[in-house]
């Protein structure tokens, strides 16, 4: 029996490890199934932090919910608890204590669910849809930083309804990433900014962008020593950006590589480019994996400069992507991104979140 | 490259027009490239070598040399290194190189960088070579007016005052260079370098001052200066800016990380022109990367004049890696938000316009819906009872919903109104919706979770 309602015959609590042996190709990587997952596309997956013992999964969907689930160490996964927004939710995170969760919406606001109590209550507002949101955990304050279309970033202090903090963005926010004390803001028009975050949040640097297509997700890296010292971007042109903020040598430690194509090497064909819907870096290894509107998602090292693995063609485009936070799992979620416009999208078509082992595949390989 | 030395005399690859240091180097890109069997990975030693292997193995006829540009993919060309090249392709590409020459004089090369691995093919972008664009035309005028007599004294002091307005609309340019740099940076110093040797050192080491801080020096600008500053100085000024010392060639690198910082003034105005060049810069880009002039067809671009110049050049010299597998070509043209979606050798699978795909799909009237699933409100009612014993903070539930200071839902927020269009028209009503314990999927069975839940919950505090 599933909280969340009849959605398939997956309401029965536990593994999927189905046996679907029919053609369909909407797991041919043969990973672990999420039940009970949303009606409608899965734009964002968070992950619990370490402060929490065991794995919570989170996901954001366009069906206005956000969902969370328990996924035992069995690969089990058990609905725990949804929420809703009256918009669809484009982003979510958890605080760093994992006793709250904070969801993003086309609503224009934001909402910060306590778990413990089940409850949700706004703490922003924005003039058009969140895009992107990030708790903020500094030594001298705590926020939560939002992005939305509306080109602005505001930090929220959840006690108050004034925002704490407003910057101006270039253009529209279309994708974020934070890890303390840097964060990177990709807007539209190729805008990308980095901020600094200690003492209060402010504009470091307005960086060039390093592809030439419309910025669609960016993730921030770290070094040896865990102090974020880059971020990839990815763009809607199969291509990822690897940018070091202050690197010996930018030109050569700056790449950028393409991902999530179609076997253009034949030569009458042309090649299809997909958009790369979601980065997420191994929290251990240090090496990353990208998903794509072609359905697959591939793993990379990004120090050796070789990919790692990719993954069989899904049967549909893969919208989002997480590791848990000892890099065991890798959560990805499969549904409808709107790549092909409006005519391809089939509300009947289900949704899947996926779960697999990422404890192995994510090695990275020696450097030559 | 300062090098003189003409290419024919490096090897290049007649398939894709890329320079190699060494044939044996260029023989192992045909070979990993041109010769290679895309259905079994067999290298073979030339065309008709593949053509045949292909034919006899896998019972399979291929009629162009894989990721070659268009109009070099004859499979029946028998082509191994620099041997089997046709005379007349021979002529046209030292008549290209030579054109090119002349250009990088002046101009910054940005390197390109490389990929993963070879299976998805060879080098990638170069970092906006764009940008270099404005300043070679800020170079010429600004020489021009105030100062023909380039290396006369007497030209100087009324050089100063035509440098004055030159060099702060130029300054502005420089900027956006400036990030642009670092990625190509050493093929700059060769640059500048080649450039210090026609112009004399010392103009440079004069000229860092001005780099910088030129409204400032104006006054005190010594003599000398201002007529070596424009032309040969602008260029190098970039990396002047930064290091302002006299061994600037040999230290790039570690300005570009100080350039952004001391110039945060400089860099905000920048980035929005920056992305107006960049946007322009869409279409030279898409063409650099294919050499293939199929882009500009599709492309709307109305490139600076400098541009079609540069473009060929790039065609040229970038080793772009214009394989069909590669360059997408598609080229965002500016802000009339359109995508070049198509070009002959790949297809962005993106709706045309440059809004992004959650842009797209929020303006569908059925993401619009303020109200949540209808039927929520009523279904939500009757859970609310057990959950409210569960949960005691249920006097109002729009309030519940509320910021707890100050507010007046409907009111601060409600008032807002769309900054995009078809947006949600404001309303909090919503949050009256209650707390959407999953209302809409209290249908049927809820009730024995919605009894397992606060045991769930309260456990440990936990959830």
């Amino acid at each position: 029996m599933s909280l969340f309602g009849t959605t398939s015959g997956f309401g029965t609590s536990g593994t999927s490890m189905f046996g679907s042996t029919t053609t369909d190709n909407h797991n041919p990587m043969k990973d672990i199934e999420v039940t009970s997952s949303p009606d409608d596309s899965i734009g964002c997956l968070s992950f619990s932090p370490p402060t929490l013992p065991g794995n919570f999964l989170i996901a954001g969907s366009w069906a206005n919910d956000v969902r969370c689930w328990e996924v035992q160490d069995s690969g089990q996964t058990i609905p725990k608890a949804q929420q809703m927004h009256t918009g669809p939710v484009l982003d979510v995170c958890w605080s760093d204590d994992g006793s709250k969760v904070f969801t993003a919406s086309c609503d224009k606001t934001a909402k910060m669910w306590d778990l413990n109590s089940n409850q949700a209550i706004q703490i922003a507002q924005h003039d058009a849809p969140v895009k992107t949101i990030h708790w903020i955990k500094a030594p001298n304050y705590s926020c939560v930083m939002t992005g939305s279309w509306d080109k602005t970033l505001k930090f929220w202090d959840t006690r108050s309804s004034n925002p704490m903090m407003v910057l101006q963005l270039p253009e529209r926010c279309y994708c974020a990433d934070m890890i303390y004390p840097m964060a990177v803001v990709a807007t539209a028009e190729r805008g990308l900014i980095v901020y600094q975050l200690e003492n209060q949040p402010s504009e470091f640097r307005r960086i060039e962008s390093p592809l030439k297509h419309q910025h669609r997700c960016v993730a921030i890296f770290k070094d040896k020593q865990n102090k974020p010292t880059g971020f990839a971007l990815g763009s809607i042109e199969g291509r990822v950006a690897i940018h070091y903020i202050n690197p010996p040598n930018p030109a050569k430690d700056n790449f950028t590589f393409k991902c999530h194509r179609s076997n253009g090497t034949n030569t009458s064909a042309p090649q299809d480019i997909y958009a790369v819907n979601g980065i997420a870096f191994h929290p251990v290894h240090g090496t990353l994996a990208t998903v794509g509107s072609d359905g697959r998602f591939s793993f990379w090292d990004k120090d050796a400069r070789t990919k790692l693995k990719t993954s069989e063609q899904l049967d549909q485009p893969i919208s989002a992507c997480c590791f848990n936070h000892n890099g065991n799992i890798f959560a990805y979620a499969s549904s409808y991104d709107w790549s092909k416009g409006h005519e391809f999208y089939n509300p009947q078509k289900k949704n899947y979140i996926f779960l697999r082992n990422a404890a192995e595949e994510l090695k990275p390989r020696n450097k030559k | 490259m300062g090098r003189k030395k003409k290419k024919q005399l490096k090897p290049w690859c007649w398939y894709c027009n890329r320079d190699f240091d060494d044939e044996k180097i260029l023989i192992q890109h045909q070979k990993a490239k041109h010769f290679k069997c895309h259905i079994c990975h067999k290298k073979l030693y030339t065309g008709p070598g593949l053509a045949i292997h292909c034919m006899q193995v896998h019972k399979e006829t291929i009629d162009a040399v894989p990721n070659a540009i268009p109009g070099r993919t004859d499979i029946e060309l028998e082509i191994y290194g620099m041997e089997g090249i046709p005379e007349k392709d021979m002529d046209e590409r030292r008549r290209l190189l030579e054109q090119k020459t002349q250009e990088s004089q002046k101009k910054k090369q940005q390197d390109d960088s490389d990929e993963y691995d070879d299976d998805d093919s060879a080098a990638s972008t170069s970092f906006q070579p764009q940008p270099v664009q404005p300043q070679q035309g800020y170079i010429p005028p600004m020489a021009q007016p105030g100062l023909p007599p380039v290396p006369g004294a007497p030209g100087m002091p009324p050089g100063i005052p035509p440098l004055m307005p030159g060099v702060p609309p130029l300054m502005p340019g420089m900027p956006p260079v400036m990030p642009g740099m670092p990625p190509g940076l050493h093929h700059q110093r060769k640059y500048t370098q080649s450039f210090c040797g026609e112009n004399i050192m010392m103009p440079m080491g004069g000229m860092m001052p001005p780099g910088p801080g030129i409204p400032p020096l104006m006054p005190g600008m010594p003599p000398g200066m201002p007529p070596p500053v424009p032309r040969p100085g602008i260029p190098p000024m970039t990396q002047a800016q930064a290091v302002s010392a006299p061994g600037i060639l040999n230290r790039p690198p570690a300005p570009t990380a100080a350039v952004p910082a001391p110039q945060p003034p400089v860099t905000k105005p920048l980035f929005p022109s920056a992305g107006q060049a960049q946007a322009a810069v869409q279409g030279p880009v898409g063409t650099d990367f294919k050499p293939l002039s199929s882009t500009p067809a599709t492309t709307t671009e109305p490139p600076k004049p400098t541009f079609p110049a540069y473009t060929q050049s790039t065609a040229s010299t970038t080793s772009t890696t214009n394989s069909t597998a590669a360059k997408p070509a598609a080229s965002i043209t500016s802000k009339p938000a359109t995508l070049t979606t198509t070009s002959a050798t790949s297809k962005l699978i993106h709706p045309d316009e440059d809004i992004s795909l959650e842009e797209r799909r929020a303006q569908l009237p059925k993401y619009q819906r303020n109200l949540p699933r209808p039927g929520q409100a009523p279904i939500g009612n009757p859970p609310v009872g057990p959950i409210g014993a569960m949960m005691p903070p249920q006097p109002g539930i729009p309030q519940q919903q509320g910021m707890r200071p100050p507010m007046p839902p409907h009111g601060q927020y409600g008032g807002h109104h769309q900054g995009m269009p078809g947006y949600l028209p404001g309303a909090m009503p919503p949050y009256g919706q209650g707390p959407p314990m999953v209302p809409p999927y209290q249908g049927g069975p809820p009730r024995p979770p919605m009894g397992m839940r606060p045991p769930v919950m309260s456990q440990g505090g936990r959830y």
